[in-house]
């Protein structure tokens, strides 16, 4: 079957990109990583690269941690106010209400981000890695040729079609990103590098984008609450 | 030719980054072990922090629910907010939970030693964990948790060097295991579809990289330990 040479083609290309990555990174670190890649991924087995990458991370990671204690003070002190004066401020309950909302794609979004044009059929993982790394890079909320794309949207190659939470989609694809386009714009550079092996790729930076499509949530059946 | 681009690129990024933070460390001067030690030594202070933050985080999402809950005894209103509230905690894995699922284990195989292969096929990458993931949820998984980090609607996996972090920071290491709440058959005939992770499979076969299931009676998945925050996207009315 063509397609099925063609995930193969992909497959093999995708592991080649990995691999010269790691050679890459290899090569920055020399002999260090050879000899100590079989050892646990311990800090005192790696180089120094890796470490600065990680700490790199790590702030990232702890500044965004410190902006949510800042926004969880807030709502609290919010909640506090409203019951010391005898009453309930059902607004800021509310707010968090929106907020999970559109985190999990239920409310149509606005805002600024990416418009990305996608002129050629791409790969179910070749998707998921521009997703990853755009929800890396901080976006918000996404869609493709219109339908919305959540966390657990799976997404499947079938033949040349992408299958998107079950919608079959087709070349060429437009894919939006709500965030901010000065952090979205090199993460998607990179998805692009490597998509342009075989397709052509735009990418405009928008000041206002709307995501109009919904997802409904889906009851649980076997997840029960507590652990 | 675009391969050796992106490649290139990647190289570009990757050494630009390590320069930018080279540059911005405290080092002592031109003592190599001095310089290691500060690096592993700000790794190690930035977890701790890393670590008192989600700590300093959770107690505040402890706070703000009792206060929720206050809000809600006292007014109708509040209460059918709150309602609607939990529901949607649940949906965005803001909650603990377990049922029948699968567990999923993963850990690197033997490096070949051959010059000739220099594809690293050996180790688990972060995309692996990303493919799996993604099988899991069209094999209809609920809820999914990677190395007791629950996977919520902002996870993205990524490499910093050789570490494969997730979720504000959080570093992964092998053996990797990915659990999933589900119909545990469905589940388990995901994974064992050979058109699925046929690559992830065949390096299994090569390098004796470990990938297995189980289905289980029962599974338990934490809760996501930090919150989110949307900055950019407004609700569209």
């Amino acid at each position: 079957m063509p397609n099925r040479s063609a995930d193969r083609t992909a497959r093999t290309q995708r592991l080649i990109v990995i691999s010269l990555i790691g050679l890459a990174l290899g090569f920055l670190i020399v002999i260090q990583l050879r000899s100590q890649a079989a050892v646990a991924r311990t800090l005192a087995a790696q180089d120094d690269t890796s470490v600065a990458l990680l700490i790199n991370d790590l702030n990232r990671a702890n500044n965004q941690l410190i902006q949510q204690t800042a926004a969880l003070s807030q709502q609290e002190a919010q909640l506090r106010q409203a019951l010391t004066a005898g009453g309930a401020d059902s607004q800021a309950i509310e707010k968090e209400l929106t907020m999970l909302r559109e985190i999990s794609g239920e409310v149509p979004v606005r805002g600024p981000g990416l418009q990305i044009g996608i002129q050629g059929s791409i790969m179910d993982f070749e998707l998921q890695d521009a997703l990853n790394s755009l929800r890396n890079a901080g976006a918000e909320a996404f869609s493709l040729n219109g339908y919305r794309i959540i966390g657990s949207t799976p997404i499947i190659s079938r033949g040349q079609n992408l299958l998107i939470g079950g919608r079959s989609l087709s070349a060429p694809f437009t894919l939006l990103v709500i965030g901010d386009p000065e952090q979205l714009q090199p993460a998607a550079d990179l998805s692009a590098s490597t998509l342009q092996t075989r397709v052509q790729v735009n990418i405009q930076r928008k000041t206002d984008i709307s995501i109009t499509d919904v997802i409904a949530s889906r009851p649980l059946i076997y997840a029960q609450l507590g652990r | 030719m675009t391969v050796l681009a992106s490649v290139s690129l990647a190289t570009f990024l990757v050494t630009g980054l390590a320069a930018t933070q080279f540059r911005s460390q405290p080092l002592p001067p031109s003592n190599r072990l001095a310089r290691e030690q500060a690096l592993r030594q700000s790794v190690n202070q930035l977890e701790d922090q890393n670590r008192a933050l989600k700590a300093r985080v959770q107690t505040l999402q402890a706070s703000v629910k009792s206060g929720e809950d206050e809000s809600a005894r006292r007014s109708s209103a509040a209460q059918q907010v709150k309602t609607q509230l939990d529901d949607e905690k649940t949906v965005a894995g803001l909650t603990a939970l377990h049922g029948p699922g699968v567990t999923v284990l993963l850990h690197d195989g033997s490096d070949p030693n051959d010059p000739a292969d220099r594809s690293l096929g050996w180790t688990v990458h972060y995309q692996d964990l990303q493919d799996i993931v993604n099988l899991l949820w069209a094999s209809g998984a609920e809820a999914i948790a990677v190395n007791g980090q629950r996977i919520v609607p902002t996870t993205a996996f990524h490499y910093a060097g050789v570490n494969i972090l997730v979720n504000n920071g959080s570093r992964l290491s092998a053996p990797y295991t990915v659990t999933a709440i589900g119909d545990p058959s469905s589940l388990a005939t995901g994974l064992g579809n050979p058109d699925q992770l046929a690559e992830l499979k065949s390096r299994s076969r090569i390098y004796g990289l470990g990938l297995s299931w189980v289905r289980s009676t029962r599974v338990s998945l934490p809760a996501y330990d930090a919150t989110f925050l949307v900055k950019y996207a407004q609700p569209l009315s």
